[in-house]
Order: C-alpha cells, then sequence, then structure tokens
C-alpha cells in the first residue's frame, strides 16, 4: 500500500514541478491562482495554456511509453526491448522528414504523417513475422524491428542529402521529442486514443506473467500464446504510435522505467504495469520541466533530458539490486 | 597560465588579418594564403553571398559554378550548379575547371579546402555573416578578381544604409519566428536581427547571442512580441493552433511576411530590404 502512496506522491509532486518550473518565474501562489483563473491574463495563459497541457500530456505520454515498454519486454523477453524496437522510430521519423521536405504543413501534418509511417512499419514487420512461419517469433520480430528501422533510417538519410537543410534540422529537432505542441485538444486525442490499447494491455496483466515464463510453459498454463502475442503487439505498437505523434521520439522512458520498477517491487505485471505508469509519467513530467528551465531561454529536447536522469538513477537501482 | 594563451591567441587572430605587413600575399578570413596568379578567372561560388557579391562587383561572367541555393541575381541561374555549398561535392566543383573556390567561413570546410589545395586550385573563405562583413568580403573578392571600383560602390552602399535606417523612435517588439514546432526563433547574432534592428523594430531575442534558438511557447509569451515576422509563404496554419494562442501577437494575426534573399543574407540589396521591413512596421508603432 505505502508504494503506491509514495508513487502517488512522486506523480503529484512532479506535476506540481511540471507547473512552477519554467523559463519565466513565475511564484507559486501566482501559480496556484492562475490555475483557478485568477490574475493577469499572460501569467493565466502560461499556467493554463501552456504548462498545465504540457505536463498533462507529458504524464500520459511517459505512462504509456512505461508500459508499453514492459509489454514488449515480456512479449519478446528481451530486457533490452523498448518502444521503438520493432522499427517504429525508423517509420515515424520517416513519415515526419518526409512530410517536412514534401511541404507538407499544417497544425497535424507532421504529427499525422509520422503516425502513418510508425503504422507502416508496423503492419512490414507484422508481414515478416508471420511469413516466417511461426507466429511473432521474438527473434523475428527483433529483427524484422531492426531491419525496416534502418531501411526506413536510410530513406530518411537520402530525402535528408536532397532537401533543403534548414528545415530537414527542424524536423530532426522535432523527432528528438518535444512537447512544444501540447495542448487540451492533444491531451484529449492523446487519451482517447491511448485509453484502448492501455486498458488491453492491462486485462493482459496475467497471461504476461505466464509468457515471461517462456511461450511453452505459458501454454501448458493455460494462456492463449499466439492471440495474447498478436494482440500485445498490436497493442504496444499503436499506443508507440501515437505518443511519437504527439511528441516526437522519447528514448530511455520506455526502456529503464519497466527495469527500475521490477527492481523495486517485483515482476507481476498488475503491480508492474500501473507503477510503471505512475513512474513513467512523473519521470517525463520532471524532464521536460528541466527541459524548459535547464538552459532558458533555450529549450532542449526533452528525449535528452530523461537519458540524463534516469540514466545516474537506474545506475543506483542496480547498484543497490546488486549489494 | 589561461589568460597568457588567450592574449597569444587573440594576437594570432590579429596577425592572421587579410593583408600580410609586406604586403606581397593575400590571405583570406580564415588567416590561409590565396595562392593565385594574377586575377581570378574561372570561380566556383560555394555560398549564395557570395556568387550574389560576384554579380554585384560585376565579374558575374567569370563564375562557373555556384551552389544549388545560389539563384540571385536572376543572371546566376545560368550558372550550373555544383549541388551543396558546405560539405561540396568536389569532384563537381573540379569539373568546373575552377582557378579559385570561394567558401563561407566554416569550419567544416576544411576537408574540402585541403583537397582543393591538393589539385592546385586556389581557395578562400570569406566571412558573411552580417552587414559590417559585407566591406570586407567586398574588398577580399575584388583584390582576387582585380575588380576595380569596390571603394565607390561601397561608398554608396553605405550612403544608401544610412539613409534607410530607422533614428530613435518608438520600436515595435518584433518576434523572429523560424520554425513552430518545436519554436525555433532567430537571435541576435544573424543578420535578419540586424535589419530588423535598422528598420526600426526590436528583436525580442536580440540578447541571445546565437543565430537561431530553440525556446518554449512560455518564452515567447513572456517576450511580449508585438509583431510576428516569418520569411515565405502565406500566413501560417500553426496561428489556429490552441497552443499559439497564448501568444497575443498570433492570436491576433499580427504577421509581417517577407520574401526574397535579400532578407536571407548581408548583400548590396540590404537597403531595400530594411526599406521593405520599414514600409512593413510603420503601421504597427
Amino acid at each position: 500500500m505505502s508504494r503506491w502512496i509514495g508513487l502517488g506522491a512522486l506523480a503529484l509532486f512532479s506535476m506540481a514541478l511540471g507547473l512552477v518550473l519554467g523559463p519565466t518565474t513565475i511564484g507559486i501562489a501566482d501559480v496556484w491562482a492562475a490555475l483557478l483563473g485568477r490574475g493577469d491574463e499572460t501569467t493565466v495563459a502560461i499556467v493554463r495554456d501552456l504548462r498545465a497541457t504540457r505536463t498533462v500530456l507529458a504524464f500520459l505520454v511517459g505512462g504509456g511509453l512505461a508500459v508499453t515498454g514492459a509489454a514488449l519486454q515480456a512479449l519478446v523477453r528481451n530486457p533490452l526491448a523498448d518502444p521503438y524496437l520493432l522499427g517504429l522510430s525508423g517509420g515515424a521519423g520517416l513519415g515526419a522528414v518526409g512530410a517536412i521536405s514534401f511541404g507538407l504543413s499544417g497544425v497535424w501534418g507532421v504529427p499525422l504523417a509520422a503516425l502513418g509511417g510508425a503504422l507502416i512499419a508496423i503492419a512490414l514487420v507484422y508481414r515478416l513475422a508471420v511469413v516466417s512461419g511461426s507466429v511473432l517469433d521474438p527473434r523475428v520480430l527483433l529483427l524484422g524491428g531492426v531491419v525496416v528501422g534502418s531501411f526506413a533510417a536510410s530513406l530518411m538519410g537520402a530525402i535528408m542529402a536532397v532537401a533543403p537543410a534548414p528545415e530537414i534540422r527542424n524536423a530532426l529537432l522535432w523527432l528528438l521529442g518535444s512537447f512544444s505542441g501540447a495542448s487540451w485538444t492533444r491531451v484529449w486525442v492523446f487519451t482517447a486514443y491511448a485509453a484502448i490499447p492501455l486498458g488491453i494491455i492491462w486485462v493482459q496483466a496475467r497471461p504476461l506473467d505466464l509468457l515471461t515464463l517462456g511461450e511453452e510453459p505459458a501454454l501448458v498454463l493455460g494462456a492463449d500464446v499466439e492471440r495474447l502475442k498478436r494482440t500485445l503487439y498490436f497493442s504496444a505498437s499503436l499506443l508507440t504510435a501515437v505518443a511519437v505523434a504527439v511528441s516526437g521520439i522519447i528514448g530511455f522512458v520506455g526502456l529503464v522505467i519497466p527495469h527500475a520498477v521490477r527492481i523495486l517491487w517485483g515482476h507481476t505485471h498488475a503491480a508492474l504495469l500501473p507503477a510503471a505508469f505512475l513512474l513513467g509519467g512523473s519521470l517525463l513530467v520532471a524532464a521536460d520541466a528541466l527541459a524548459r528551465t535547464l538552459f532558458a531561454p533555450v529549450e532542449l529536447p526533452v528525449g535528452v533530458v530523461t537519458a540524463l536522469i534516469g540514466v545516474p538513477v537506474f545506475i543506483i537501482l542496480v547498484r543497490r539490486w546488486q549489494t | 597560465m589561461y589568460r597568457v594563451v588567450l592574449a597569444v591567441l587573440a594576437f594570432a587572430a590579429i596577425a592572421c588579418g587579410s593583408r600580410s605587413p609586406s604586403g606581397g600575399e593575400l590571405r583570406d578570413h580564415a588567416g590561409h594564403v590565396i595562392a593565385l596568379e594574377g586575377p581570378a578567372k574561372r570561380i566556383v561560388s560555394l555560398s549564395p553571398a557570395l556568387t550574389e557579391l560576384l554579380f554585384t562587383l560585376g565579374v558575374g561572367d567569370r563564375v562557373v559554378g555556384r551552389t544549388r541555393w545560389g539563384q540571385d541575381p536572376e543572371a546566376a541561374l545560368a550558372v550550373p550548379s555544383v549541388g551543396d555549398g558546405l560539405n561540396p561535392n568536389i569532384e563537381a566543383v573540379v569539373a568546373r575547371h575552377p582557378d579559385l573556390v570561394l567558401f563561407y567561413l566554416s569550419p567544416s570546410n576544411g576537408v574540402a579546402i585541403e583537397r582543393l589545395n591538393g589539385l592546385r586550385i586556389a581557395t578562400a573563405s570569406v566571412r558573411l555573416d552580417g552587414l559590417a562583413d559585407l566591406a570586407g568580403a567586398a574588398r577580399l573578392i575584388g583584390e582576387l578578381v582585380g575588380a576595380r571600383g569596390v571603394d565607390s560602390i561601397l561608398i554608396a552602399f553605405e550612403a544608401q544604409l544610412n539613409e534607410v535606417t530607422a533614428g530613435n523612435q518608438e520600436r515595435p517588439e518584433v518576434l523572429l519566428l523560424a520554425w513552430d514546432n518545436p519554436p525555433i526563433v532567430i537571435g541576435g547574432a544573424s543578420f535578419q536581427s540586424e535589419i530588423v534592428e535598422r528598420a526600426g523594430g526590436r528583436n525580442v531575442f536580440a540578447d541571445e547571442a546565437l543565430p537561431s534558438l530553440p525556446v518554449s511557447i512560455e518564452t515567447i509569451v513572456a517576450r511580449e512580441p508585438d509583431i510576428v515576422l516569418l520569411t515565405g509563404g502565406e500566413e501560417p496554419t500553426f496561428a489556429d493552433a490552441p497552443e499559439w494562442q497564448a501568444v497575443r501577437a498570433i492570436r491576433e494575426r499580427r504577421f509581417v511576411i517577407v520574401e526574397g534573399t535579400q532578407f536571407a543574407y548581408p548583400s548590396f540589396r540590404a537597403p531595400e530590404a530594411i526599406r521593405e521591413l520599414r514600409r512593413a512596421l510603420d503601421p504597427h508603432r
């Protein structure tokens, strides 16, 4: 019980951090007043329309990525699995860079193109993993992901070589992860979309426990392994694809948060998944707050900060776990 | 120790000025001796700004290669393109049989310069980041091509520039927005910022000593720009995005949209660019 209270407190603390920290200095009392709609117009706009939206979106995306990472690590039974493993980042990157270099603009132009690219990558990898005989063999999934990812990256390189340089540099900056496009619309779109795959993964918590034992033991213990793998694969991939669409590619959260939770609280997915959601959300909110503040007014790509915070924390955890 | 090293470096930088004390050899803005005998006859220019400068100095007919971006003046379009200016395709450059290759001054050109010099093709790196560099660039290139009358062009330019430069008046605060997601703004160390200030505007990010920087929308809100300056195109679609409504100038659609390379790099068309900007900024004073 106390762990949930701790996690809840951490989540609240990080959200408070997300609201209070920013390139402009606003006192805590003024932030609170602005949240309630009081105070001068600019402060209210900054707190309610900019900081609050970023904070909520970062929390949801961070939580989603952490859950996806946990599910994929169980699916391919490989501790190195992360949400972008299966060729998704390459596909999304190709979509975004293509959209920008072909002049497809509009608020949703780049995100939708990234989503489209990710979906194509998912379909390709799935197709590869199906034609190879055994359905969704983890080895084939991993290889297929790497191959599709490199193929997309090469195409991206080709487009970058022939397209106008500054636009592409900006596209790459977007790909490194940013919540600058956060708005309540995006929060709602993401929530509505992500709720389904998150729910599906959550329902599979018990079969996921079985799957980590190996496919045969899971079969013997009564899990419908093939269906489970397909469900997980699509839920995880679709969730990641939409995360990329709203915020670019944010590494590290989906890789390390599940491991951190396993070290702290064990391997049962019924506890692992929600804990990973809360911890991943908290980490990403804190990382985004720091990305906005550390070198203000210059904003760092949030993916850079997640690794800067996450790696030291992870090293401490691993050392504690070994002793 | 640190200070001594700095002092030595500073002295070395001064010593590397464009002309050696003896007056014999000519050095470029990177301090390298330019191995050119007589005026250049076949020039490949790897920077759009330098291409335009060659045409302005009246030696456009000697330009045998340009970058694919070097499309001003119109006559330059008749010159074959050799591709990109940074990380140039050496083979494409050499195929134009140049006796001089002009580079934009940048550390990333080192390898290309070494290769060309190895093939006994003279190279010169020219600094041209702001209006203050224009005179130095014009004089250096003037000497390399043996152009006369550079000084009179410069005097006329200076006069024009002073004529169009705005005096002390109410200065609208201008946001120079290069990209919307993530938001990238133009900082003080850029030509665009310079012409906006000369046109009587104030770049809200002028205090940032960078050509451009990624920032959050919050920073933009806090700097309260009156106007948003964009280069190229129509009214941007991001103006409708909810997150941008926090910026008043965007909410109220106070855009100034300019088009053309005279706003992109320093050239003798700068007075024209400043005049156009002044006209655009005037209603907002």
